[in-house]
This record gives structure tokens, sequence and C-alpha cells, in this order.
């Protein structure tokens, strides 16, 4: 990276920044739709619909949002940990067959093998270079853990709200962790996640996408594995 | 890089902040 000449904020950022400001429109779109399916549901059940002002600031907003981001990081945290130890033959997203494990610190640049330009934390040694070499799977594991923690905690205040519109008995935040809600949503979200993921894998051996790193490049061998364009 | 470190933190700042609130926004039971 530090060979490679910075060609301006925009330029140098574009992917994140791009799909940063796609996450914010669709934000956007789902508050919007969002208030939309709630006030439906509030007027069948015969209660007074909501602003989009107390819908962005209720916990029903609050679960919807936070479900599907505990699912995403779920989805990385196990990708990132699952790709080190399992391979898929002939997938762009797998290393080679017989490279399963971390590997060793000459191959990782880890220690004594670090180079100049190494993270300062990668030539250190100790528990410094042993966090930092799985810092990215601690990350997701991480934030997966406190999305779903909040999408716990939002989606109990949501289901008490639900429950006294229709007159039932609130449920203590342990009683929620034991209710269908709570798992339906989880496992909604779960299932799509280990889809997506299993078929980039399996998919990846056989098509191509020119140009994309998440590709092989276009005349690469099927049975050729790790291989990105 | 010292731009793209910015990224990395804006990153990590909207998530986490997103966070807060959700979990915020079900302590106060709204």
């Amino acid at each position: 990276m530090s060979d490679e000449k910075s060609r301006g904020f925009f330029r140098d950022n574009a992917l994140s920044l791009v799909f940063g400001a796609v996450f914010l429109a669709t934000l956007v779109g789902q508050a919007l739709s969002g208030v939309a399916d709630f006030n439906a549901q509030q007027i069948a059940d015969g209660l007074e619909p909501v602003s989009l002002g107390e819908y962005v600031t209720s916990s029903s907003f609050g679960v919807d949002v936070m479900e599907n981001w505990q699912s995403e990081y779920l989805q990385f945290f196990l990708y990132v940990f699952g790709t080190v130890w399992l391979i898929q033959r002939g997938s762009s997203e797998s290393k080679k067959p017989g490279e399963e494990g971390t590997e060793s610190d000459k191959e990782q640049r880890v220690g004594r093998f670090a180079h100049d330009d190494s993270p300062t934390w990668a030539k250190t040694g100790g528990f410094r270079t042993a966090i930092y070499s799985r810092s990215l799977g601690l990350l997701m594991g991480g934030l997966f853990l406190l999305t779903w923690t909040a999408s716990a905690i939002a989606g109990w205040a949501a289901y008490n709200g639900e429950q006294l519109g229709q007159l039932e008995d609130p449920v203590s935040f342990l009683g929620y962790l034991g209710a269908a809600d709570f798992w339906n949503r989880s496992f909604q979200n779960w299932q799509s996640e280990m889809l997506a993921v299993g078929s980039m894998a399996v998919f990846s051996v056989y098509l191509r996408q020119r140009g994309s790193p998440e590709s092989k490049q276009v005349g690469v061998a099927h049975a050729e594995t790790g291989q990105t364009g | 890089m010292r731009s793209v470190r910015t990224v990395f933190w804006l990153y990590l700042a909207v998530i986490l902040i997103g966070i807060a609130y959700a979990a915020a926004l079900g302590l106060m039971g709204r």
C-alpha cells in the first residue's frame, strides 16, 4: 500500500464511500416503508398511527435494523474464521487444499519474519501479535455479539409494546430471550446469510466476473483454488 | 493512508452509534 500513490480522498475510498452512501439511502427507505407498514398494523389493531419521527425513535425500528446487522456480522465472523480451516476446492473464496490452518510465522510475516512496513503489532510478538493476528475475526465476532444484544433489547421493548397494544401481559427480558419472536427474527436472518456464503463459495468455482477480485480471472481453470482476478 | 484510516474510524463509529442507539431505544422502552 505504501508504494501506491494516493489519487484523492474519493477515489482512494470509493468502495467504502459508495457502499456507505447506499447504506444510508436504503436505511431511509427502510424507515419510510417501515412506518407505513407499522401504521397499517396500528390501524388494523384500532390504535393511533405514528409519525416518521416517532417511528425512527421506536424500538420497533431499532429491532428491525439490528436483527439484520447482527446476522451480517455473524456471517463475516464465521466466514473469516471458517475460511482459516475449511477449503472449497476451485473457489476464489478459498485457500488452496493443504493450506488449512493459521500457517507459519514466515508465511504470515509475523515476529522476526515481519517486514519493515509490517504493522507494529505484527512485529512485536507476544500477546499483541496474538490479538492482532485475530483482530478482524474478533471485531466481527464482537460486533455480532453487540448487535445481537441490541436486537434482543430493542426486540424486547417492541414486543412488549405489541403485547400492551393487544391488552396482553408484557414479558421480562429473560422471558423475551426464550420467546419465539426473538428466535424467529434471529434464525430468519441467519439462514439467508449461511445460504449466501455457501453460494458464493461454490458458484465462484465455475462462474466468473471479469475484473472483480471476488472472482477468478475469466480464463483460470475451474480446478484452481484461491485465484482472484 | 490517512484518508483510509478516517474511513475506517467513520465506519466503526457509525456502527457503534447505531448499536448504542437501538439499545437505548429498547432500554427506554420506546
